[in-house]
């Protein structure tokens, strides 16, 4: 069975041309177009805008399209590991929202620890969800759909059904908005967290699972990984970034309220299939949803700026969604589209 | 097609145009040749019985005939014409239906529906069902078939056998359709019914003979002997005899299904050495589980290949998949060295170690889109990890020694594991266990399903390189050559029992024969 080094290496040139070969009948160049595809997008977006509206490019007008974009990122980077794995999280927004209100709530009287409650209450909502999605085999759209409901509500009960401002402790949030010389510390938090799970998703075992599990759950439960333990985790982390998106953002405006972050769920979503990562699972990345959540912020600047009724934002996001789902999706997988 | 021209046609039956013609049929799967080449002819009224073992390409054929799989290459004739068709409704159009292994009828509707399904024609006024219509063309179907019960049936209700009678009745209405006599395709139809059941299939078989032409696929060899006019067999995707099974037994029909005798080089039998220890690796005592198998015990030394042959049914991939975690038994212990051991996923199976290399790799033993060095450390992630971390320049030097030793045709170790040919992913399927040193126990399921002769070899080699490290293995193969050729102990079940165990020792080995008696 072992083979000289001379000789292994001539089959290794001889496969590695026929392994090439194959490459180039998919057309090496519609690959590239694709992988590239968010980039040229995003590049085209800001010359339009901007040849509409010079002014989009001052120092100004950059920052506050990043602050905007931060609690966006977050919610994105939830969505990102689920979708990757082949689910939908429909409640992060709402989670969000119930969040911002617990937020305005505690943080009065209980400071730093009511920020600490917040994240754990956040990630324990998304945890269960992922725990009845994968235990009881429920698909993720259905049981995030139904924590939509319960944390719109639960949202509206805890707030009274009003905005609830924020005046006291907030030296606990303070340290997240500002700038840090030029730039704005709300995106700088976000980039920054993003950055620590990304190199997680490289160098932490979980990573690897959610790849393998996102692309063949058959192959990787006889790997031997407990595909529930995986799910669970992300549909926590989905949890805990819904979390941090609600921090940020009563950090900014200091004040929570039950539907604050509501009208980010279309964005979230079109965010990460617009940078790429596949709906059907097992393919893309957070570079990829960075990119994604740069490209919806500049296209809510640019509704703006075009002088387009603020009211067909959501016509766009969903128009967003589906051109970028058709372009991305892996029909290998599916055998009947429902 | 009239009455006197079927009496001619049937007089001159040598020299008539075959109802179906298939030419030089050939397909390929992702590294797979499926179909080779392919050419038969189905006549007039006759039952063509097509055999193979898994693999063969038998089912592949069937789905191109049947209009559900597109041929690469290679055209089929129907009645004299040839037909290009692409979906079932147009093989349905051309005359060709296939009674599918898998049921497709819809449980909750009744027979009279099930039936119609998709041609419904005048039984529908405004988008409104004319119930009376509808079951009156229905029970002149379900009457070719000779069926006991109403067309106005809920299709739940009925057993498995009648139900089968209705996919039959629903292919038959294409009679009617193309105004000729239909050609009815069976795949496996035999496979889930009782003994009586199966008389009952064979007398509608018999009655169906007078206005229709049938290929009949079965693993049961005696089924295919009793009910065809003529056999086909296939190997390794091409139509290798044509049997006449008046003049033909199951032991010459199972020895042209397997092809070429034992071949003592092509397996490496003489590196087959006796096991390196005499304490059982691994013992499986009193395993059961009820309508799976029922009291299976037997023990795999270090160092030893025990093969399991049965026929589909027996039981021998359940117990594979229990060994393995992804199946519980209800009673019965498996023992790792002495120690019992209680699995309830696959995880904890690779915990103990025990490995598992799939039969269908390219969906369950790699994942495609990682990279080889990704694929290799799935299972074992433990193996390369620093602290908390992955030390990924660790994992590469890993896959690069495994990919040396294997000799795995790769680019690189960061090529997509999904690009390489079906023996390299087999291979790569292979490592991904083999990097343990805590392995102890290897569970082979057709491990050369889909390879072409020189990657079998390859692999045949590896077995016997791994069996004188001392690895337990216990296989499932393709072929009863296969595992005879390959194992040192051979066990036999049939229907969920071990029926005999074989000693295959180097230069001792059973013949087939031998182990065929038993299988069935």
């Amino acid at each position: 069975m072992l083979k000289s080094t001379s000789e292994a290496s001539a089959e290794v040139r001889d496969s590695a041309t026929r392994v090439k070969r194959a490459g180039q009948e998919r057309s090496v160049i519609l690959q590239a177009l694709f992988t590239w595809m968010p980039v040229l997008v995003l590049v085209a977006l800001v010359v339009i805008v901007s040849i509409k509206n010079p002014d989009f490019l001052s120092k100004r007008s950059l920052q506050a399209l990043t602050v905007e974009a931060a609690p966006l990122l977050f919610l994105a980077l939830g969505q990102t590991l689920v979708i990757m794995i082949g689910g939908i999280d429909l409640s992060v927004a709402a989670l969000a929202s119930f969040a911002s209100v617990l937020l305005a709530l505690w943080l009065p009287s209980l400071g730093l620890a009511a920020v600490l409650f917040v994240l754990m209450i956040t990630t324990a909502a998304g945890g269960i969800q992922g725990y009845i999605h994968a235990k009881a085999q429920v698909p993720s759209f259905v049981v995030t759909l139904s924590g939509l409901g319960i944390f719109a509500s639960a949202a509206l009960m805890a707030s009274g059904a009003s905005t609830l401002p924020v005046t006291e402790n907030l030296k606990w949030l303070n340290w997240m908005t500002g700038m840090l010389g030029p730039i704005p510390r709300d995106p700088l938090v976000a980039v920054v967290i993003v950055a620590v799970i990304a190199a997680g998703m490289r160098w932490l075992p979980i990573g690897r699972y959610i790849l393998a599990i996102g692309n063949s759950e058959v192959a990787g439960l006889l790997s031997g990984i407990r595909a529930t333990k995986v799910r669970i985790f992300v549909f926590g982390l989905s949890g805990l970034s819904a979390g941090l998106a609600a921090t940020l953002l009563v950090a900014e405006i200091q004040s929570g309220a039950p539907s604050l972050l509501n009208a980010l769920l279309l964005p979230t979503i079109a965010a990460v299939v617009v940078g790429g990562t596949a709906i059907t699972g097992g393919s893309g990345g957070l570079a990829r949803t960075m990119l994604g959540v740069l490209i919806i912020s500049v296209l809510r600047v640019g509704i703006a700026v075009m002088g387009i009724n603020p009211s067909y934002e959501q016509v766009v996001y969903g128009a967003v969604i589906i051109a970028a789902v058709s372009l991305t999706i892996d029909r290998s997988k599916i055998a009947i589209v429902k | 097609m009239n009455a006197s021209a079927q009496i001619e046609a049937e007089g001159s039956a040598a020299s008539a145009t075959p109802v179906v013609r298939v030419e030089g049929i050939t397909k390929h799967f992702p590294g797979v040749r499926a179909l080779d080449n392919v050419t038969l002819e189905l006549h007039q009224h006759e039952v063509l019985g097509l055999v193979g073992e898994n693999g063969s390409g038998k089912s592949t054929l069937l789905k191109i005939l049947a209009g559900v799989t597109v041929p690469d290459r290679g055209r089929i004739v129907v009645r004299g014409k040839p037909a290009t068709y692409r979906s079932v409704a147009a093989a349905l159009r051309a005359g060709i239906g296939m009674v599918f292994q898998e049921q497709a009828l819809i449980p909750n509707v009744t027979v009279a529906e099930n039936i119609l399904l998709g041609a419904e024609d005048n039984t529908v006024r405004s988008g409104v069902y004319r119930w009376r219509e509808l079951n009156r063309r229905a029970q002149t179907q379900l009457a070719k078939v000779n069926a006991q019960f109403e067309p106005s049936a809920l299709t739940e209700s009925l057993t498995f056998a009648e139900r089968q009678l209705v996919e039959l009745a629903k292919v038959l209405r294409i009679e009617e359709r193309i105004g000729g006599d239909p050609v009815i395709l069976l795949d496996e139809p035999t496979t889930v019914l009782e003994r009586e059941e199966i008389e009952t299939l064979f007398t509608q078989i018999d009655r169906l003979r007078a206005s229709a032409s049938i290929i009949f696929v079965s693993h049961r060899l005696d089924e295919v002997l009793r009910v065809s006019d003529r056999i086909y067999v296939m190997r390794d995707g091409r139509c290798v005899a044509e049997l006449d099974p008046k003049t033909s037994d199951i032991h010459a029909l199972h020895l042209t299904m397997v092809g070429r005798g034992l071949s003592d080089s092509y397996y490496r039998e003489a590196d087959q050495h006796p096991p390196t220890a005499a304490e059982p690796r691994l013992s499986v005592r009193g395993l059961t589980l009820p309508r799976h198998y029922e009291d299976v015990a037997f023990d795999v030394l270090p160092g030893e290949v025990v093969g399991i042959a049965g026929v589909q049914g027996s039981g021998r991939e359940d117990v594979c998949r229990t060994l393995f975690g992804a199946l519980a038994p209800k009673a019965g212990k498996i023992l790792l060295d002495g120690r019992a051991v209680r699995f309830t996923s696959p995880a904890g199976a690779v915990k103990a170690g025990v490995g598992y290399v799939p039969a269908e790799r390219r969906l369950e033993g790699i994942i495609g889109p990682m990279s080889v060095s990704e694929n290799m450390t799935l299972a074992h992630i433990w193996r390369v990890m620093r602290g908390l971390l992955i030390d990924r320049a660790g994992e590469d030097r890993l896959a690069r020694e495994w990919i040396d030793q294997l000799s795995i045709k790769v680019p690189s170790h960061r090529a997509r594991a999904g690009n390489l040919s079906g023996g390299n992913q087999q291979k790569l399927s292979l490592a991904k266990w083999l990097i343990s040193d805590r392995l102890k126990v290897l569970v082979l399921d057709h491990p050369t399903r889909g390879l072409d002769v020189g990657a079998k070899a390859e692999v045949y080699a590896l077995v016997r390189e791994l069996a004188d490290r001392g690895l337990a293995m216990v296989l499932l193969a393709d072929t009863l050559e296969e595992t005879i050729a390959l194992s040192h102990r051979i066990v036999v079940m049939k229907d969920g029992r071990i029926v005999d165990r074989i000693e295959a020792p180097q230069g001792a080995k059973p013949s087939q024969v031998t182990v065929v008696e038993k299988m069935v």
